[in-house]
């Protein structure tokens, strides 16, 4: 079965159990849905808002197939994306600059920070053989503590003790003219990031030698080996780009959908990239799809809630029905085949 | 190898289900026409801050508000929890009701305040209540603007704070007192100093003996971090403190749990709660708790009290109004089952006092401990 | 004549491809039956459809002449149908009746495991079949011959009427196979039957009664072993016919291609494998390097690749020392390597052939330029191979290796190694587990080599494929060099002798 059927399959299985559940408690799935959809693409602000939120899920998806293309299982994208928005804050907190220059830094600084992140993991899996599903995640935590700390120590907000003070507007992606075209949505530059980083990384994956040997050595380490290819080395600058991407998601989310750093807070994007991931069958194009999609949900779930009388409580199971849905599409692919020895037995049996 | 990956898989998703189970169904149906006859099209709309509708804090506080609201005016009412803490989740949300046509929005919390700082602007016909903060650019030091169509509600904590050190000298009389705090921020600082200052003013003037030691004034940093709450109010019942005045949220759980476990062992041991009335939070057997008292905020009145006025024509547009004991804004939960009448009787007096002007608590740190 | 089972006309088709078209296989009673078949023939989905794992689009399975669907392995195994897998299914650190009783463990007082009374069974049927198994020897402390029966158990303790074997001497030593032959009639001799799925003639001679050969997914016939020789079942099942013996003209050797002194080489667990060993190759010779499996031609090899590191001595290529070197550099200095495991080292399975016969080249030109792919140059160097090696796939160039046969995927490393026109050719173990007329091929396309002038240098445990190929021999023991030969003055006896460590003028006379 072809992939990308088997992710519209698990979206649609998706909805449907979503149906299931607002159903069951007394609610009107077609309303439920027409809401919910209207609610992320009804009018420009809207369609502006789900792109926006959209862009952080695009990026960290991107860095969690990257690294599965590679074969390494990039867990740590939330650390990643933490700690490279938290680099990218502290520049824009500190530096003064042109704004074109200080984004430009910023941009530079979040990726960074993001890869470096992972190049920990990355170097502790080239050099140890220390599994890097256990050490992205704890590096999850290095992130969230050395924020926690960092943060209040040196760029507390006025009043806000839990949050860094507020980028200055040049230090933002926000741009007034990108907000009036979406009638004052929130999206800003972070998208265009994004899209940036879908091409570049399908470029890279598909056409060049780098993306020969990352891949190669993700199949393969032993063949990579024989054939020549700085296994380590490759393993190290998969983790590198990979967590370059969650750190560019860091960007997009604290230097653009939001204006300042929180801290004791763990971005559900990291996690929720997993299942973009899943869904986009780790193909950029499709991990963008899958986000957009992701989108959708997430900024159409609170209009859902407006207009309907689903509680909000339900709404989030729903959402994370379909997502769970959708990011066990391989199941999709076992069911399938046995319909189709079910069905084959049966024909046998009618003849 | 493929299994490997399934596993991981699994794995993973286990996490982000972890990451994502702070939700947990809402025990009683959220919104809903509240009567036969909602008045005019009123409809009041809130916003849930970080937590959820039941935390028995600023949530739940605002939400009964509105509810008793309801049972009074029959209005349609409804709440959204955002889906993150930005200030681009929160103008979501208000966006979702000023579009589904909830045009009088209760935000509960100082994370709201650049939320509405816009929202003011771009709904002008809407209205916007806002708790324990008020509306700014979120630019450092940048004034707050407090627009027609808005009202911001602060509240005495210092005040509440006075009257459950008050409460606490005169039920412990002689022993030692501790403050577990959440982050050092404003509303949790004047508790502290208001808690105190009502320590030593039993102490002075109705002959109780008190102390606070320095050690025991701590703020833990968080206000979800339950395992350090326990840690902490272990570590000061250990050094003899007797009853600890923990205004800290999920760390405040914490505490109580320590303190349950050891009143349970035999000890004589209690936790002073905070906003709300947490008796219930502090039961370890029957209906005996370990909360000896709650400094609490009204909450629910200040909500209750804004739809009022909307609906009598009177919304206080443009002000920032604070709730003190002058108006009943503050205060000890209407039952304290574990204070004797005699105790209620002299606290009673002593509100009446800063009610009347003779007691005046410092919202300042002064020369107080932290 | 009663037969136990019956496959008749099975037909299996997959997206591309008809795997069987009408095969019949009838087997009798205590008999040994052999399933002979070149790789990608159909035998394994022949024999996973009578296991149940897949369904016959056609045809009809009996088992003691009553027809039956088998739908799963559960069902097969209910019909006493039982299956020796060529890659062992058991847990490590379990012992041997715990793993034959998992799944259908006997209990105590419906909770307790009733380890007792089952090793006592797997005694006495280790008895019964002259097995000779410890029922409480842990698997991870006992050879591969000794696991094999255990499976072999696992199937009889299960009661299984009907055993099929699959490749059963893959994983065996000399000794081991001969051991595992007198087991196979002593399981018939008890009433048992079996199918032995293989490619060695050789065997099939050795212990099988009758053999059904099979050829592209047909059955080409079933006959008498007896009656039949070794070339007229191979001719049936690669469809002409087929010579044993290389054909080879005298070698011209030229200068010295590779020269290896006193080299010392560490194994991964720190040990010398290789003990200051010593070796010249010539332009135009095949030297073929003979030893028991584990006595260090893994490392020799390794080491003058360049994926272990030279502990002491040298390698040089062309009179250039090679020391210190990287895989890529020695590559590129002339080296092409057919590694002994072409699915872990040789290939990414997960490539398509295209992929992966660039697989050192891929940063060179005219497959990439300025760190871009040139998919044209790809796709033609690609073509090329497959038309001159003849290597067969579903959809050609763009087909996952994976779904290739190991005969396929052998001969697209052998292509890809060959076309980059070495110096040296190193070749491990080149016709591994691959039928005769792959063998056949290999070891033309190897000669072929040798006569342009290459050097060649030949590792393989086949005794008979080392003395067919090289022009010298050395032998290897205990990652020592015990002599250097003549093939023309040699004999397997004195190769046999020289493996086990004797040195050739030791070597007692005969």
């Amino acid at each position: 079965m072809n992939n990308s059927v088997k992710s519209l399959v698990a979206v649609l299985f998706g909805l449907i159990a979503g149906a299931l559940l607002m159903a069951l408690t007394g609610h009107d799935p077609v309303e439920g849905y027409k809401y919910l959809i209207q609610g992320g693409l009804k009018n420009p602000e809207r369609i502006g808002n789900t792109l926006a939120t959209a862009t952080p899920l695009i990026l960290t998806g991107l860095s969690v197939a990257f690294a599965f293309r590679t074969g390494l299982f990039n867990i740590g994208a939330a650390g990643q994306m933490l700690f490279g928005g938290f680099c990218a804050t502290a520049v824009g907190l500190s530096l003064e600059l042109p704004r074109a220059l200080l984004l430009l830094v910023m941009v530079l600084a979040g990726f960074i920070g993001g890869a470096l992140w992972a190049v920990v993991p990355g170097f502790l899996k080239a050099k140890y053989n220390v599994h890097e599903v256990v050490s992205t995640i704890m590096m999850n935590w290095t992130a969230y503590w050395t924020v926690y700390y960092v943060i209040p120590a040196y760029f507390k907000g006025t009043s806000l003790e839990t949050e860094s003070r507020q980028l200055p507007a040049d230090a933002m992606l926000h741009q007034q003219w990108l907000s009036d075209m979406f009638q004052g949505s929130y999206i800003n530059f972070g998208f265009f990031i994004a899209v940036i980083a879908v091409l570049v990384v399908a470029f890279l994956i598909n056409k060049t030698t780098l993306g020969y040997e990352l891949k190669a050595v993700g199949f393969n380490r032993h063949a990579s080996e024989y054939a020549g290819i700085a296994v380590k080395r490759s393993i190290v600058l998969s983790m590198f780009i990979s967590g370059g991407l969650a750190g560019l998601a860091g960007v997009a989310q604290y230097a653009g959908n939001a204006s300042s750093l929180q801290i004791g807070v763990m971005p559900s994007q990291g996690f929720d990239g997993i299942a973009v991931a899943l869904l986009g069958i780790n193909a950029p194009v499709g991990v963008f799809v899958s986000a957009l999609f992701f989108g959708i949900l997430y900024s159409g779930r609170g209009f859902m809630n407006a207009m309907t009388e689903i509680p909000p409580e339900i709404a989030d199971s729903i959402i994370a029905i379909i997502i769970y849905f959708a990011a066990t599409s391989i199941l999709i692919e076992r069911l399938y085949h046995k319909l189709k020895l079910r069905r084959a037995a049966n024909k046998k049996q009618g003849e | 190898m493929k299994k490997g990956v399934l596993s991981l898989i699994s794995l993973a998703l286990s996490v982000t289900m972890l990451a994502g189970c702070g939700s947990k169904p809402a025990s009683e149906p959220s919104g809903g026409a509240g009567g036969e006859t909602p008045k005019a099209n009123f409809m009041v709309g809130m916003v849930t801050d970080a937590g959820t509708i039941d935390d028995k804090s600023f949530n739940q506080g605002t939400y009964e508000g509105i509810k008793k609201a309801n049972e009074d005016f029959k209005m349609k009412y409804k709440y959204l929890k955002p889906a993150g803490q930005t200030e681009a989740d929160y103008s979501k949300e208000i966006t979702n009701l000023y579009d589904a046509g909830y045009k009088f929005i209760v935000t509960p919390g100082f994370k709201f305040e650049t939320a509405v700082f816009k929202a003011q602007d771009k709904y002008t016909d809407a209205k916007f209540v806002i708790i324990d903060g008020t509306p700014n650019s979120g630019e450092p030091d940048a004034p707050p603007v407090v627009k027609e169509n808005t009202v911001s509600i602060y509240f005495a904590e210092q005040e509440s704070g006075f009257l459950a050190g008050v409460a606490t000298a005169l039920h412990v009389k002689d022993g030692q007192a501790g403050f577990i705090g959440g982050l050092e921020i404003p509303p949790v600082q004047k508790f502290n100093w208001g808690f105190q200052q009502g320590v030593a003013y039993a102490n002075e003037n109705l002959g109780t003996k008190l102390v606070i030691n320095k050690e025991n004034v701590v703020y833990q940093g968080s206000f979800d971090d339950v395992a350090a709450g326990s840690q902490l109010a272990a570590q000061m019942y250990d050094r003899g403190v007797n009853v600890i005045f923990a205004a800290a949220g999920g760390v405040g759980v914490g505490a109580i749990n320590e303190a349950k476990t050891r009143v349970q062992n035999g000890s004589d041991v209690w936790v002073v709660g905070v906003d709300v009335d947490q008796y219930q939070d502090g039961v370890y057997e029957g209906d005996k708790s370990v909360i000896l008292t709650s400094a609490v905020k009204k909450i629910d009145h200040a909500a209750y009290d804004m739809i009022k006025a909307e609906m009598e024509g009177k919304f206080p547009g443009g002000q920032t109004l604070t709730l003190d004991a002058t108006n009943d804004g503050i205060g000890l939960p209407e039952n304290n089952p574990n204070l004797s009448d005699d105790v209620l009787k002299q606290v009673d007096e002593v509100f009446n006092k800063i009610k009347g002007g003779e007691i005046k608590v410092s919202a300042e740190q002064g020369d107080l401990i932290k | 004549m009663d037969y136990v089972v019956e496959m008749v006309g099975i037909r299996k088709e997959f997206p591309g491809i008809v795997a069987n078209d009408d095969i019949t296989i009838r087997l009798k009673k205590g008999e040994i039956h052999a399933l002979l078949g070149e790789n990608g023939a159909g035998k394994s989905t022949l024999m996973s459809i009578l296991f149940g794992m897949y369904q016959p689009d056609r045809g009809v399975i009996k088992v003691h002449g009553k027809e039956v669907r088998i739908t799963n392995p559960n069902v097969a195994n209910k019909l006493g149908i039982g299956m020796v897998h060529q890659h062992f299914k058991l847990v490590e650190p379990f012992t041997v009746t715990e793993n034959i009783i998992l799944g259908s463990e006997t209990r105590k007082f419906y909770f307790g495991l009733d380890v007792k009374s089952a090793a006592k069974r797997v005694e006495e049927l280790s008895k019964q079949y002259g097995l000779n198994v410890d029922p409480y020897a842990k698997i991870e402390d006992i050879s591969v011959g000794m696991q094999q029966r255990v499976e072999i158990l696992k199937m009889l303790y299960r009661d299984a009427e009907v055993l099929i074997f699959d490749e059963p001497t893959a994983v065996l030593t000399p000794q081991e196979i001969e051991d595992l032959q007198g087991i196979m009639r002593n399981l018939v001799n008890e009433g048992k039957s079996i199918i032995l799925i293989t490619h060695k003639l050789k065997e099939i001679k050795a212990v099988a009664n009758r053999c059904t050969v099979i050829r592209r997914g047909k059955t080409i016939g079933t006959v008498e072993v007896a009656d039949t020789s070794r070339e007229a079942m191979a001719e049936m099942m690669v469809g002409r016919s087929v010579s044993f013996k290389v054909d080879k003209q005298e070698g011209r050797p030229g200068n010295a291609v590779l020269e290896i002194q006193s080299l010392t080489v560490k194994n991964s667990k720190k040990v010398d494998a290789v003990k200051s060993f010593s070796l010249n190759l010539h332009a135009g010779e095949i030297v073929g390097i003979a030893g028991v499996d584990g006595n260090g031609q893994s490392e020799l090899v390794e080491a003058i690749t360049g994926l272990l590191p030279i502990e002491s001595g040298t390698v040089s290529l062309n009179g250039k020392a090679l020391n210190g070197l990287s895989v890529r550099q020695r590559n590129e200095s002339g080296i092409s390597h057919i590694p002994e495991d072409r699915q872990k080292r040789g290939l990414v399975l997960d490539y398509t052939i295209e992929e992966n016969l660039i697989l050192e080249v891929y940063n060179r030109p005219p497959y990439s330029k300025n760190g871009l792919l040139k998919p044209e140059a790809i796709r033609k160097h690609a073509e090329h191979i497959i038309q001159s090696f003849d290597v067969r796939s579903g959809t050609g160039g763009r087909s996952i290796v994976r779904s290739m046969s190991g005969g396929n995927q052998q001969k697209a490393i052998i292509g890809r190694e060959v076309e980059r026109d070495p110096d040296l050719l190193i070749a491990v173990q080149p016709t591994r587990g691959l039928d005769v007329g792959s063998i056949e091929y290999i070891h033309r396309r190897l000669i072929e080599q040798r006569d342009k002038g290459k050097a060649v240098l030949l590792i393989s445990l086949e005794l008979d494929e080392v003395l067919n190929l090289s022009d010298r021999i050395a032998v290897i023991n205990n990652g020592e060099l015990v002599g250097i030969v003549n093939t023309s003055e040699t004999n397997e006896r004195e190769l046999g002798l020289m493996m086990a460590g004797y040195q050739k003028e030791e070597a007692p006379h005969e």
